[in-house]
């Protein structure tokens, strides 16, 4: 629907920002319909306050921040926005305010743009837009889609750019799509991993945790394995004749098998071996004291089942009469 | 048109589905009788059969065929039928095809050959099974075959599956009775305890032939296996077995007591004492094993004591004539890998060492992932029981009655006493 930026900037996006914008909406919302009401005719009233929105289609809106160097515009942080239902626009005053408070605390940061949520860019969205050229003469409008689809693997987050295009014979500027990679530091990624793996309080059992723990390390290697696969099946297939050779794709995956970790020593295999059946042991331990577990349930399920009562009285075991 | 031939025009015309092969069986089920009496059959009309495509027809007519004296051709016949035979038409009348097998069994085993029977028998186990978990009445046949031909292997091979759920009793001793005679001719003693251990602690109201054998074995193999001797059976074997297991084995419990005193000229003196009784049971080859298996006792405890001997120390140790008897013996145990030691033969010392295995090995994963996919199916079976047991009237009917006792407010609801079924 937007056609593709031509504008030729390239876009980083860090992943502290995406954290912010789902954080705010997430926040949002949970306050408009909050999950512990019992009655769903309280909730029923809490929304026809706020004006016939339902909790998904609340939109927050926000101001993104960064620094543009040449043609690399980084987007490294965002904080929120007030926004005026009744004049459609975002609170001037407040965004001032906030932007000296972050001046003082990041220098090297200037507005960029502004970020909202939703589906796609609507009209009303220019206003807004238009009203931030003054502070940045080309602003970019961060979009976040919030309906999770677990099928999608790709990031519901679209950067728009603002462009002047001939339509209807005026000159009016609209949205175009921009591309964008997804720039981050190492401790971003310590906390943002930290952050993406937060367990209910309650959940704080070491079995959940131990199982939790144990299926992100297993989603994580069948993903691995799925990409690897597909890289294989390809090179089969560019083998056999089926695909035309690529070389520079050949070339790309040959530097990265030989950056792999080429540790063939013997200590290496050793030690390797060793935990490798270490951990063997200890799955078959667990089987055991699992087989362990269910031979005791049969055997008393059986002798409640089958024992006669002895001759004494009292006692419900007995001998168990063998056939 | 005569019986016979309206029946093979049925068979033929019946093999195609399933549907048509129930409605067969029908058929053949009443034909049986006429069949029988029909002095027409003969082996030729077979030949208008095809054992593959129509195998449950095929069956019925030479069951009826061997009703009687087998004559010698049948054998190879049958044989190429148990070869040839369609497994899911075959289950239909399984009792049939057990019958037949065991029949040719006899047959072969009169002819002196079990050899030839072998082959057609490890098949006829496998289609017969519905899962590799069930015993079957061949089962038992089969091994015995293999013990009679001496080709252990073969029987080993029916052996390696773990069998969970059983049909007769009787099939079960005599696959552990003979499974355990197969594995002590393979030198697989801890599989052949296992199998004899099944039948000494089976259940029974009274003493049975096989168990006793069975006993008597079980009491050889553990001296061999283990070194250790316990007049006690183990605590789950049955009542009977304890009081009457000992009037009938004095001798084997001699030679028992005898073993773990540890002395081998005393050891060989009761059975010497005993030898009549033993080869009357054809298990004095046995028993000479068991004797030499002291020898390996007694090292083998030296092993615990010494951290270095010198052979000559060993001999007199162990009762060995000479040194290189000593020798001898300590070389096949570190080959059978009994015991880890190093021998220099320049000054005749022994060094007794660890178990040098690191558990770091490939081969190592092999094994411990095959243990560990055995205790999973194992889970499972036990998880299958534990649901079906808890279907159970009987448990159910007990499980409510003790509810009853316990509960004494309102809040709980009232059990019946008593479930109507």
């Amino acid at each position: 629907m937007a056609p593709s930026s031509s504008s030729g900037l390239t876009f980083k996006l860090h992943p502290l920002v995406m954290l912010n914008i789902s954080d705010h909406f997430t926040r949002v919302k949970t306050q408009l319909n909050p999950p512990s009401s019992s009655c769903a005719t309280r909730n029923i009233h809490t929304t026809t306050k706020v004006g016939a929105t339902s909790p998904q289609n609340v939109r927050v809106y926000g101001c993104v921040i960064g620094a543009q160097r040449g043609r690399t515009v980084e987007i490294f942080n965002s904080f929120e926005l007030v926004f005026d239902p009744k004049s459609d626009s975002l609170d001037r005053s407040f965004l001032v305010k906030k932007q000296e408070l972050y001046q003082k605390v990041f220098p090297g940061f200037y507005i960029l743009g502004w970020y909202s949520t939703g589906r796609d860019a609507v009209e009303s969205d220019m206003h807004i837009h238009k009203a931030l050229m003054d502070i940045n003469e080309s602003p970019v409008y961060v979009l976040l889609n919030p309906a999770t689809n677990h099928a999608q693997k790709d990031l519901p987050v679209t950067i728009y750019e603002s462009e002047f295009h001939v339509i209807d014979g005026i000159a009016q500027p609209i949205f175009v799509n921009a591309s964008y990679t997804i720039e981050t530091v190492e401790a971003e990624r310590i906390s943002v991993d930290h952050v993406a793996h937060l367990k209910p309080s309650d959940g704080g059992s070491a079995a959940t945790q131990l199982a939790a723990h144990l299926t992100g390390i297993h989603s994580a290697i069948k993903m691995l394995n799925s990409r690897i696969r597909v890289l294989f099946q390809y090179l089969v297939a560019m083998q056999k004749g089926d695909i035309p050779c690529d070389n520079s794709l050949l070339r790309q995956a040959s530097s990265l098998l030989r950056s792999l970790p080429a540790a063939h020593s013997e200590k290496f295999n050793d030690k390797f071996l060793m935990e490798y059946n270490d951990k063997l042991l200890m799955s078959y331990l667990a089987m055991i004291t699992n087989c362990t577990s269910n031979m005791n349930e049969v055997v008393d399920k059986f002798k409640t089942a089958y024992a006669k009562k002895s001759r004494t009285g009292g006692r419900t075991g007995g001998m168990i009469p063998f056939m | 048109m005569s019986s016979v031939e309206a029946v093979i025009k049925s068979i033929q015309g019946l093999s195609a589905s399933s549907r048509d092969l129930s409605a067969l069986h029908d058929v053949l089920k009443v034909a049986n009788e006429s069949l029988r009496a029909d002095s027409d059959l003969q082996l030729s009309t077979l030949d208008q059969l095809d054992p593959s495509k129509h195998s449950l027809g095929y069956l019925y007519l030479l069951d009826v065929l061997t009703c009687g004296p087998v004559p010698n051709e049948v054998v190879l016949l049958i044989a190429r039928f148990i070869n040839a035979c369609d497994a899911v038409q075959i289950r239909l009348a399984s009792e049939k095809f057990v019958s037949l097998c065991k029949r040719f069994k006899d047959k072969v085993l009169e002819l002196r050959d079990p050899l030839r029977g072998v082959a057609p028998l490890l098949k006829a186990v496998h289609k017969v099974q519905v899962s590799t978990k069930r015993l079957t009445a061949l089962h038992p046949d089969c091994l015995q075959l293999c013990l009679l031909a001496k080709c252990y292997k073969a029987g080993f091979s029916v052996l390696s599956d773990d069998i969970l759920e059983v049909d007769q009793p009787r099939d079960f001793y005599l696959y552990c009775y003979y499974g355990g005679m197969i594995c002590i001719g393979l030198k697989r003693f801890q599989k052949a305890l296992e199998l004899l251990y099944n039948v000494v602690t089976a259940p029974m109201h009274i003493v049975n032939a096989i168990a006793l054998e069975a006993y008597k074995k079980y009491i050889l193999v553990t001296l061999i296996h283990s070194g250790q001797f316990s007049v006690n059976l183990p605590k789950c074997a049955s009542s009977a077995a304890k009081t009457h297991f000992k009037t009938w084995c004095t001798p084997y419990i001699d030679v028992g007591m005898c073993y773990n005193d540890g002395k081998i000229s005393e050891l060989e003196a009761v059975v010497v004492a005993n030898s009549s009784d033993f080869e009357k049971d054809k298990n004095l080859g046995l028993v000479k094993q068991a004797v030499s298996s002291l020898y390996k006792r007694n090292i083998l405890r030296l092993t615990q004591k010494y951290l270095t001997l010198s052979l000559q120390d060993i001999a007199n140790m162990v009762q060995l004539p000479n040194a290189k008897e000593a020798e001898m013996h300590v070389l096949q145990m570190i080959q059978d890998g009994q015991i880890h030691a190093l021998i220099n033969q320049k000054d005749g010392m022994v060094r007794f060492l660890e178990d040098p295995e690191q558990y770091k090995t490939s081969e190592m994963i092999e094994i411990m992932d095959s243990a560990i996919q055995r205790k999973i199916r194992l889970s499972k079976n036990l998880l299958d029981m534990d649901e079906s047991l808890s279907c159970d009237p009987l448990y159910l009917g007990k499980v409510g009655r003790e509810r009853q006792r316990y509960d004494f407010g309102d809040d709980f609801d009232t059990v019946p006493q008593k479930f109507a079924m």
